[in-house]
């Protein structure tokens, strides 16, 4: 009982994560056209920085608000220059998504490699909120409850966000119709472009929490990466509500497997896809 | 007055071109139908106008000032509004919410929920589903939608691709009075169109675009008694 109960947190905790780093991946693809595999680079980034803050005497939390403007400045840069050069080069909107895969690879070594020279590639780590509480039987530390309720927060009020505001329609509108959107005012450049730095801001957000209950390194990327891919497979490409459901499934499936055999966690991942994919070729939400 | 002056237009995708010397002019609180076959370059010249296409050379103003140059998301706030061919409704957008992003440019936005009221009493079949997404909305009811959008800006000059294109007869019918109405309010509008009987039936005047070139205009009044276009276009 106390084992499922421990599974069932787990599976929370993990899944809030992945569903944060899934959404930020699914918008960048949905809107900007960007297949980034360069992703988990900026949850390492983020989470290499929150490290660094910490020991220069500033509590997780703000650090965790102080890496969203630049993790957002980051990716709408980026955006802006390189992408909208390789835009304007590609002739063709296929070839501009192949060729923005190819310049995210680069931007993977580039981050990684970079970040390896600054940090070496040792697991680093703080205490945060480590001391424990019973709920129901089951021990958990208090950072990952923190963690959780600051992941669903955070996942619900991104989806308000695009729900409600003017500038989440805008981006939904973007991403069903750029043309239309653009005849009705809209700048599509601009939103393409604040698009990826929202979801770079998304990839910062988990990279923070992550480090707040575990350790950290400069090579805990492109795992990340690998996880946002398949859960935005799982849940349809571009579809915001199908990366969060995803995102949960895949936490969840991890959280299992975690209890039984760790290793096998990957395989099971790659299973579900496999399966699902069989059976809804378009994933869960998939247009 | 003039509210929309085209003169001497050429346009070229690559080296093909598909405008040729295109002058077209509307005045205000007028129907002026654009007819044409497929292929004539009749969105092509409504995409000029937008900015969503280049022209090579010639000059297109509203209202007296040039319209070149003008970004395709800045037209909108000059008060043009395109309603492009097939509507392009945002599918899994309520139906609300598309009218909402009729509403978009900054000054606007606040006015929106007015708006949507006004939008709902000339459509009134909106409002009863305006929770469902567009992609639930029959042809001729999205049709419905487009316009309403388009009009959610409270534009001075509507561009209509193609309204009555794939609709059953009595939606044509339907959204043609529409279109008449509009007139009545003191809209302008210029529409493309294939279906000439009716389109001649309510506009002003009408232009006729062949291979890219403008081949005959005049008030549709005389043009339904041209022996050359009741053969032709007309079919008798
Ligand atoms: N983006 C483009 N690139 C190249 N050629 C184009 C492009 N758009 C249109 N054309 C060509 O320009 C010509 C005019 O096309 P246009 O779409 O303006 O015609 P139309 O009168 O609107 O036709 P329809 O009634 O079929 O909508 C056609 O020969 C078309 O093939
Ligand atoms: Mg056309």
């Amino acid at each position: 009982m106390i084992t499922v109960l421990n599974i069932i947190i787990t599976g929370l905790i993990m899944g809030g994560i992945y569903a944060l780093i899934s959404m930020g991946l699914s918008l960048q693809y949905g809107v900007a056209k960007i297949l980034n595999v360069s992703h988990g680079e900026f949850i390492m980034i983020a989470a290499m920085l929150t490290w660094v803050f910490v020991g220069l005497g500033i509590h997780p939390l703000l650090a965790l608000v102080l890496c969203c403007p630049f993790t957002f400045c980051v990716g709408f840069l980026l955006h802006i220059t390189i992408f909208r050069w390789l835009n304007i080069n590609s002739g063709t909107a296929a070839a501009y998504e192949s060729n923005a895969m190819l310049l995210c690879f680069g931007l993977y070594f580039i981050f990684s490699n970079i970040a390896m020279q600054i940090w070496g590639s040792n697991p680093v780590g703080f205490q945060f909120m480590e001391k424990s509480v019973n709920l129901g039987g089951a021990i958990i530390a208090v950072n990952k409850i923190i963690v959780l309720i600051i992941a669903l927060a955070v996942s619900i009020l991104f989806y308000l966000f695009l729900s409600h505001s003017r500038l989440g329609k805008s981006i939904r509108a973007a991403s069903q119709d750029p043309v239309a959107a653009g005849m009705l005012g809209m700048n599509i450049k601009k939103i393409m472009a604040i698009c990826f730095g929202i979801g770079a801001v998304l990839a910062g957000i988990a990279g923070t929490l992550i480090s707040m209950y575990s350790q950290v390194n400069t090579g805990m990327g492109m795992g990340y990466t690998m996880i946002a891919l398949i859960v935005v497979v799982l849940g349809g490409m571009g579809s915001i509500p199908g990366s969060m459901i995803g995102g949960m499934i895949l936490g969840f499936v991890g959280s299992i497997f975690g209890y039984i055999e760790p290793s096998l966690s990957m395989v099971a991942y790659y299973l579900i896809i496999l399966v699902l994919l069989l059976v809804k070729p378009k994933g869960l939400m998939g247009r | 007055m003039s509210m929309l002056e085209v003169k001497n237009l050429n346009c070229s995708y690559g080296n093909v071109q598909v405008l040729w010397d295109v002058s077209l002019e509307v005045k205000e609180a007028e129907i002026v139908a654009l007819l044409g076959a497929n292929g004539a370059g009749k969105t092509t010249l409504l995409n000029c106008i937008t900015g969503l296409v280049k022209p090579t050379s010639g000059s297109i103003s509203f209202l007296g000032e040039s319209l070149l140059g003008t970004p395709g998301d800045k037209i909108l706030e000059k008060g043009i509004s395109y309603l492009p061919e097939g509507g392009r409704m945002f599918p899994e957008m309520s139906i609300r919410e598309n009218l909402e992003m009729g509403a978009y440019p900054k000054g606007m936005w606040k006015n929106r929920n007015a708006q949507i009221e006004r939008m709902f009493e000339l459509f009134p079949k909106l409002k009863e589903r305006q929770k469902q997404t567009a992609s639930t909305l029959s042809g001729g009811e999205k049709q419905m939608l487009a316009m309403a959008r388009g009009l959610m800006s409270g534009p001075k000059l509507c561009l209509f691709d193609e309204l009555s294109y794939g609709l059953a007869p009595i939606m044509v019918n339907e959204v043609f009075k529409i279109v008449k109405m509009l007139r009545d309010n003191g809209i302008t509008v210029l529409l493309v169109e294939q279906n000439v009987m009716q389109s001649m039936e309510i506009a002003d005047r009408a232009y006729v675009l062949e291979n890219g070139r403008i081949s005959l205009e005049g008030r549709c009044a005389d043009l339904i008694n041209n022996d050359y276009v009741k053969k032709a276009y007309l079919g008798l």
